[in-house]
């Protein structure tokens, strides 16, 4: 280690520092609620300039275990306004609650540390250190309304099936180093690529192959491992739920991109199938559920399973030799993460106060009650169900494109996708049939959006009304996905 | 200057500025709503003035690089089809809205927004020459209809919307992937994304053969099902009677009137001239589903209890004459096709604007209430007599003229067919009729007794609604080389594009 290599891992330092600012914030003003957020805030907006101002080096750092390239600073501007906007929304909802900001605030930033170690990994063994630093406060978040029985119900579930499949994972990361005689990833590439030209792919690689899938598919919640999602989601308190939704889902495909892209690359031929089958089980069984909800928080955990399908249809044209769907996967997170932290969002305020369930009935009027929320909840929903010109269309755009540029199989699995997201119409347009076509229900509180809770929601509205609109963010992913070309 | 941006974006901006007039005053958005709306009609109309008939493909082209990754552009241009089809649809538009001003009373501002937006979708699915920015128009249309049709509309409208858009979703959403494997195929062949999604560059490279038959039968029957589901065709118009007789009056007159063209509109521009083989190929199932639409929807209007639901089944009947033309591949059908389009907007259109007059006064559409309404609203039900008479075809009347040269057209193809077609004429005959019979004259209803000095005869606004709807059918009934000379340049590429010899 040098100091330049301190230099390439600045964000991740800076991150635990912030992490560590609010914690001791919070200790010499205890229960101050607004000193906290502004230390989180102005700590993420530093990380983020550091970040930017590495943007277009290409560095290695601590013998080659982390990488520094355009695809780690597309990543961890992402998860910082994850991270960021979780904090905006969150405060609105804890505080009534009486939970507390500061451990909420430091919690998730040490989270977001995580998934940024994800972005820049090049070692397995890095990887899955990093991997257990973004899920482990995950952990503590969604049982963090410790008096609420559902909230802890979630969390137990999501403790216990989340370190099972991290050491799932671990196992098939073990054979991975047992087959090439090394954790770094790039070294595991080359050894990868000579046996796929000799022929000989031993029966540990396979099993290490499927370990790892599963480990995978775990933590981003595909079908049929993804029994955790609806309960943690529902149990959560719904900030976090917000987070969950995108935070570990994305870091999940981080884990891909590195691990299955960068280092297993040269094996696409091989899980194409498997990526196909899981890509096609997700959407369809997600939307199918979802169609059956009542409760809007359920309903969206059950429609984010769907969309890790929709994904996965871009990493399926991948792995059939299409480049495009790793800029599809990316921009497909992005949209994702706006639209569904905005949708998130509404709910949050719409259980402002204490008691309000996240039913489908609470919705009814919201148009007439409260004409932004309304609008936006509306532009958020038909986002998701992928409504041109709004950011959801793009995201399937782009997956779509690369799948039917792959042909074959890929073009039924687009055609599969298409099927679905007219089927999932169907549950997002309930939520707006509620809102504007029903009479509101009486005596419902005015819900009062703070400021931050406010500008939170104008970022996540205006992304996604316009990222389509601007190729700029379809440039970016594209250059970041190229760092992934061999 | 920029003309079709301006007519298509002009709508838009009146939306925008409704968005930020107070909510207290509903007469201002009223007409700040009809004077947009009324502005862009003008526009079309020096557009119809400016469009030179004599030359051939496009024209008042618009053409701006947009994602220039894939070579999506924002390209817009007119020929004489969609030259047509945009003054129907801004006539249509000024039209609904004014008859709006009584019926809707309750969140006004929310109801002009979203007509004038679904009024740009509609103008942009029309000019739209890149096959993305078509697909992106297209979908803008669903989405105020579907609020218009949900919040506006009857009792049952949350059913009715819900099925509209399902139905709509699936069927664009398809098309979508037939889009992008077409751009793609392009891409491919060409080795680069210039072009890709540009309309007359794919045209082009269909015409000399270049996309191969299996390909065009999957992309052509993606295409098909999305147009077919617009139109709508047997057996793919269930979300039809639902979706006319739960909106609201001026959204009965434009899904009728304009946005079942779409789906025609997608079938001769799109469908047909980039998949010839495929077309080709599936013309025998086509016509026979078209003769089953026109017999089947004449047969269920006959026993429809509510004036809106038979005016809606009538609309399937009327609709399949259209795409029976559109696919015998003739000159003679083709007109007839693009003539019935027209007329059908026309007539369809003035029926419903009727029967919503007669509903906001009766609250009240089924057939067996109504009786004698000759006596009480004379004038009503001498417009009502007109638009009947010329829904059934009479000679003189725009109907007769699109229906006899689908007769003909289909005759030269096949024979049996236009008879069959043909004798659905007296179907026709039979169920209007009858309706008006029942609903206009014998004696005054009990019903209609009990509303009292409610039931007067139509205002004036009511009559401005509708009389440029029956100057136009007399017009065209009589004149319609008034139509049929806009339509010489896009027939014949059509006809090129089939790979139908031009004789």
């Amino acid at each position: 280690m040098n100091w330049a290599d301190l230099g390439t891992i600045a964000p991740v330092v800076w991150a635990v520092l912030v992490a560590a600012a609010v914690l001791v914030v919070d200790l010499a003003l205890p229960g101050r609620r607004a000193p906290a957020i502004a230390v989180a805030l102005a700590g993420l907006a530093i990380v983020a300039l550091v970040i930017l101002s590495l943007a277009g080096h290409t560095e290695r750092a601590f013998g080659g275990a982390y990488t520094l390239d355009s695809l780690t600073t597309f990543l961890d501007m992402l998860f910082l306004a994850i991270g960021a906007m979780t904090i905006l929304f969150a405060n609105d909802y804890l505080e009534p609650r009486g939970l507390p900001i500061a451990e909420f605030a430091a919690i998730l930033i040490f989270a977001v540390t995580g998934a940024m170690l994800i972005a820049g990994s090049a070692d397995l063994l890095l990887l899955f250190v990093a991997l257990e630093l973004m899920v482990l406060p995950g952990y503590l978040l969604v049982g963090f309304s410790r008096r609420d029985p559902n909230s802890t119900e979630g969390a137990i579930k999501y403790f216990l099936l989340g370190s099972f499949s991290s050491a799932i994972l671990l196992f098939g990361l073990a054979y991975v180093w047992g087959t090439t005689g090394s954790t770094r990833v790039d070294v595991i590439a080359v050894a990868l690529t000579r046996l796929v030209a000799t022929g000989s792919i031993q029966p540990g690689l396979a099993m290490g192959l499927a370990f790892m899938t599963t480990g995978v598919a775990f933590k981003m919640a595909a079908v049929p491992f993804h029994y955790w999602t609806p309960d943690a989601y529902q149990g959560s308190p719904t900030p976090v739920t917000a987070y969950l939704s995108v935070g570990p889902k994305i870091g999940a495909f981080a884990i891909v991109l590195r691990l299955f892209v960068e280092a297993l690359g040269p094996l696409k031929a091989d899980w194409l199938p498997v990526v196909i089958i899981l890509a096609a089980l997700t959407m369809t069984l997600g939307n199918l559920v979802a169609i059956t909800q009542d409760n809007v928080k359920r309903m969206l955990a059950y429609s984010s399973i769907a969309h890790t399908g929709y994904i996965l249809v871009g990493l399926a044209a991948y792995a059939g030799g299409q480049h495009s769907g790793i800029t599809a996967i990316l921009f497909y997170g992005v949209a994702y993460t706006f639209m569904n932290m905005g949708a998130f969002a509404v709910i949050a305020a719409l259980q402002h106060w204490p008691g309000v369930t996240s039913q489908i009935s609470t919705f009814a009027g919201l148009g007439r009650r409260d004409p932004w929320l309304g609008l936006l909840m509306a532009i958020f929903l038909l986002s998701l169900t992928g409504i041109p010109p709004l950011a959801g269309f793009w995201a399937k755009f782009y997956v779509i494109l690369a799948a039917v540029q792959g042909g074959g199989w890929l073009t039924v699995l687009a055609v599969l996708a298409m099927l679905n997201a007219a089927a999932a119409a169907f549950y997002y347009l309930r939520v707006v049939v509620y809102m504007y076509m029903r009479e509101p229900a009486e005596g419902i509180e005015a819900t009062r959006p703070s400021l931050l809770f406010r500008v939170g929601l104008a970022a996540t509205g205006i992304v996604t009304v316009f990222i389509g609109l601007i190729p700029v963010f379809q440039t970016l992913a594209s250059n970041a996905a190229d760092v992934l070309k061999v | 200057m920029p003309i079709l941006s301006l007519i298509a974006f002009l709508p838009l901006l009146g939306a925008l500025l409704i968005a930020v007039l107070p909510a207290g005053n509903p007469n201002l958005v009223r007409r700040t709503a009809l004077g947009t709306a009324l502005v862009t009609w003008v526009l079309s109309l020096l557009l119809l003035l400016w469009f030179a008939l004599g030359s051939a493909g496009f024209q008042f082209k618009e053409t701006l690089d947009w994602i220039p990754a894939f070579g999506i552009q924002y390209k817009l241009g007119v020929d004489g089809l969609s030259v047509l089809m945009v003054v129907l649809t801004t006539t249509l538009s000024w039209i609904s809205i004014l008859a709006s001003f009584g019926p809707i009373k309750v969140r006004v501002k929310e109801y002009m927004i979203s007509f004038l937006v679904l009024e740009v979708g509609m103008i942009g699915v029309f000019i739209a020459l890149d096959l993305f920015l078509f697909y992106i128009f297209w979908e803008i249309v669903l989405v105020p209809m579907y609020l218009i049709i949900g919040i506006w509309g009857g009792a049952n409208r949350i059913y009715a919307t819900m099925k509209f858009v399902l139905y709509t979703l699936v069927g664009s959403l398809l098309m979508l992937v037939a889009i992008l494997a077409t751009a793609f195929t392009y891409q491919s062949a060409t080795g680069g994304w210039t072009g890709a999604f540009d309309y007359e560059k794919l045209q082009a490279f269909a015409a000399a053969g270049s996309f191969g038959h299996n390909f065009q039968m999957l992309a052509f029957l993606a295409l098909f099902l999305a147009f077919a589901i617009k139109v709508p065709m047997f057996p793919f118009h269930t979300w039809l009677p639902d979706a006319h007789t739960e909106a609201p009056t001026a959204g009965s007159v434009i899904l009728a009137g304009v946005l079942l063209k779409l789906g025609a509109y997608g079938l001769i521009r799109f469908a047909v001239p980039l998949y010839p083989f495929a077309a080709h190929s599936f013309a025998w199932p086509i016509i026979v589903l078209s003769v089953i639409a026109i017999v089947y929807g004449a047969v269920v209007s006959i026993v429809q209890p509510d004036l809106k639901r038979l005016i809606a089944y009538s609309s399937v009947s009327h609709m399949g004459f259209v795409t029976l033309g559109i696919f015998v591949f003739t000159a003679a059908g083709l007109q007839g096709a693009i003539l019935q389009m027209i007329n059908h907007g026309l007539i369809t259109g003035g029926l419903f604007l009727l029967v919503g007059i007669v509903y906001e006064r009766t609250h009240d559409r089924s057939i067996e209430k109504m009786g004698g309404l000759a006596a009480i609203m004379p004038l009503w039900s001498t417009v009502f007599g007109f638009f009947i008479l010329a829904s059934i075809g009479l000679p003189g009347l725009s109907g007769f003229v699109g229906e006899f040269l689908v007769f003909v057209g289909s005759f030269a193809f096949a024979p049996g067919i236009a008879v069959a077609s043909i004798i659905v004429m007296v179907l026709a005959a039979t169920y209007l009729l009858w309706m008006f019979q029942r609903v206009a004259f014998g004696a005054v209803s009990d019903f209609l007794t009990g509303l009292g000095d409610h039931l007067t005869d139509m205002n004036q606004v009511e009559l401005v609604t509708v009389a440029p709807l029956a100057v136009l059918i007399v017009v065209f009934g009589i004149f319609p080389s008034v139509i049929l000379d806009f339509l010489r340049g896009p027939i014949q590429a059509f006809l090129l594009a089939a790979g139908v010899a031009v004789g």
